[in-house]
């Protein structure tokens, strides 16, 4: 099992003309800090408009300045979205190329779609066109990453022959990902060759149902890229205290603050009559687990340290493949009294795995 | 907490709320309905003080237009013309109703007394055609809302998604006033799409005045279906978070 930090970059209101700023700064500071401590990865989402939740919409950039600051620690562009209102998949193949250069071939490219009207229809896009524009961007990407000159006519987009540059510092090049949320994305995900992104919380009995499909289908894919990337990767908070109930509370503060950032955002099926995001994604899960009296939810790793070394260890019962992710809240809550800062206590809960 | 609530003075709002005779009202089932809804993006911030403290709003602030033709119910057939503002309960969209028409008398008094509607009686008008459906609600001969759905086009019924409304009616028991949850449930026979063209929208008839301005359109749907008008489930302290504020009736 491998251990990463995905970024959302929350900037909670009041907003001055340093929060960005400070935000930013800090999660180099974790990045710098994370690689220093052998955590495996970190991804950056691609989010537009999404205020206070999300003020991440040039994944790239943070990403070439955590390049800049680290050694060792892979990069994950996750996701960048496929659909050509937001970029050309020229652009994409050009821009992760040259962070797959600038850190040394340290790049992991996760692709998807958006699962909201908030930012879909804040480029004119389409719901009901991004799974055909995704499919499509994520065979173009590999070749023009690959092919010294690259042409296609296709349905959603175009380009005569031209030499795509520069090339990507991993060869082949770098893992390809998909972002799973709504119901049968696994699928696609394993037909294509594609590692597994899990952005859904839930329980380890859900997810290892999704599993079970991905594994089976990707025996028998046709891989969009040069190789199979046969990882699974899914998502959780983690918080930990030596004191459950402290631990719990505090974890708590953090998730419900979450649920309400996120579900201000209209999802395509409240905007538009429409078959592309069926599902609502890690939200249903988070207003059904995290919102919940009681104890810690299942799926979420809050509490204290052995709490949440099983937890963790079931999400990984898959072995050696399966990766686990710990969502990270910038600015959210202040830890309990007595507390340490949320970057310490990772840190800890980190050695102790 | 999430960072926004509505701003709508409720007290002032609540002067003309409809009387509601308690929450223990009968389901009631609607069939052979027709159903058009308008979603449209509206300007955010003045939307605000169109959604009560209950509810934060939805990011981008949106309005559902709707216009509805129930040939059967227990007091005969009517029609409705509504707008509402789509904000946020706890986690859930809710839509609270900002202004409401409806072309019967007898219909009218009964939405008020069971589910809080805040109907008033006005002329409305469902016209389905081949290619558009044409939907207008008047009064005195001046229209109040026009709309228009072209190019229809067939769509899956299990692609709608038909949003909970809220309404702010004065309970007759209590007197107090509170934001009553309508859930509506329907069995759909048939759907489409379309472009959606609102026009005309008198936004004072609607209650919405200067603050509810239409920024950017989103999707038109039109349906027939079997309807049912739930039981009241769940109603909110209008003032208070629905995290917080909402009770849920047995």
């Amino acid at each position: 099992m491998k251990f990463g930090i995905a970024y959302e970059i929350s900037v909670p209101r009041p907003w001055t003309r340093e929060s960005e700023k400070t935000v930013y700064d800090r999660c180099l500071e974790q990045v710098r800090l994370a690689d220093q401590l052998g955590f495996d990865f970190i991804w950056a989402v691609e989010h537009h408009f999404l205020e206070e939740y999300s003020h991440c919409s040039s994944p790239e950039l943070f990403l070439s300045a955590c390049a800049m600051i680290t050694q060792r620690i892979r990069l994950g562009f996750g996701i960048v979205v496929c659909v050509p209102e937001y970029s050309s998949p020229i652009r994409i193949a050009e821009r992760t190329a040259t962070l797959d250069i600038l850190s040394g071939g340290r790049l992991e490219v996760g692709t998807g779609r958006s699962a909201t009207w908030t930012e879909l229809g804040g480029f004119h896009a389409n719901p009901d066109e991004t799974k055909k524009t995704w499919d499509e961007f994520v065979h173009c990407i590999p070749k023009m990453w690959t092919q010294e000159r690259y042409s296609y006519q296709g349905v959603t987009w175009s380009m005569p022959q031209r030499t795509i540059l520069p090339k990507p510092y991993q060869k082949p090049h770098p893992p390809l990902w998909v972002a799973v949320t709504s119901p049968g994305t696994e699928i696609d995900a394993a037909e294509r060759g594609l590692g597994s992104l899990g952005l859904t919380f839930g329980t380890v009995e859900e997810q290892e149902e999704k599993l079970k499909r991905y594994r089976r289908i990707i025996r028998d894919c046709e891989p969009v890229g040069d190789f199979i990337n046969e990882q699974v990767a899914t998502i959780n908070f983690l918080y930990c205290h030596e004191d459950n109930s402290e631990g719990v509370a505090t974890g708590r503060c953090i998730t419900d603050r979450f649920v309400p950032l996120a579900t201000q955002f209209v999802h395509n099926p409240e905007a538009i009559p429409t078959r592309s995001g069926a599902s609502q994604g890690l939200l249903a899960t988070l207003r059904r687990q995290a919102s919940a009296p009681g104890a810690a939810p299942p799926g979420i790793a809050i509490g204290k340290s052995r709490t949440n070394h099983s937890r963790v260890e079931e999400m990984g019962s898959d072995g050696r493949r399966l990766r686990q992710l710990c969502s990270q809240r910038t600015g959210g809550c202040a830890p309990a009294a007595g507390a340490r800062e949320p970057s310490s206590v990772r840190t800890r809960s980190d050695a102790s795995f | 907490m999430p960072p926004r609530y509505g701003k709508l003075a409720v007290s002032e709002w609540g002067k003309s709320a409809p009387m509601i005779n308690g929450y223990r009202t009968e389901p009631w089932k609607l069939s052979g309905a027709r159903l058009m809804e308008f979603r449209y993006e509206i300007d955010d911030d003045p939307a605000d003080t169109l959604l009560p403290p209950a509810l934060h709003p939805a990011m981008p602030a949106y309005a559902s237009f709707a216009v509805m033709d129930f040939p059967d119910s227990p007091v005969g057939g009517f029609r409705v013309g509504e707008v509402r503002v789509v904000g946020r309960a706890g986690g859930r969209p809710a839509a609270f109703v900002v202004g409401s028409f409806c072309d019967s008398k007898a219909a009218s008094r009964e939405l008020s007394a069971r589910w809080g509607s805040p109907a008033i009686p006005a002329e409305v008008e469902l016209m389905a055609r081949h290619f558009d459906i044409v939907a207008r609600v008047s009064t005195n001969g001046r229209s109040l809302l026009e709309l228009e759905l072209r190019n229809r086009r067939p769509l899956p019924s299990l692609h709608l998604q038909p949003l909970p409304c809220m309404n702010l009616a004065r309970n007759r028991e209590d007197n107090r006033l509170m934001l009553v949850q309508v859930d509506f449930e329907a069995v759909f026979a048939q759907s489409d799409s379309g472009s959606e063209r609102v026009v005309r929208l008198d936004r004072n008839a609607f209650r919405g005045a200067e603050n509810l301005r239409l920024m950017s359109p989103m999707s038109a749907a039109f349906a027939t279906a079997d309807v049912t008008l739930a039981r009241i489930q769940l109603i909110c302290d209008p003032e208070r978070p629905a995290e917080s504020g909402a009770t849920h009736l047995d």
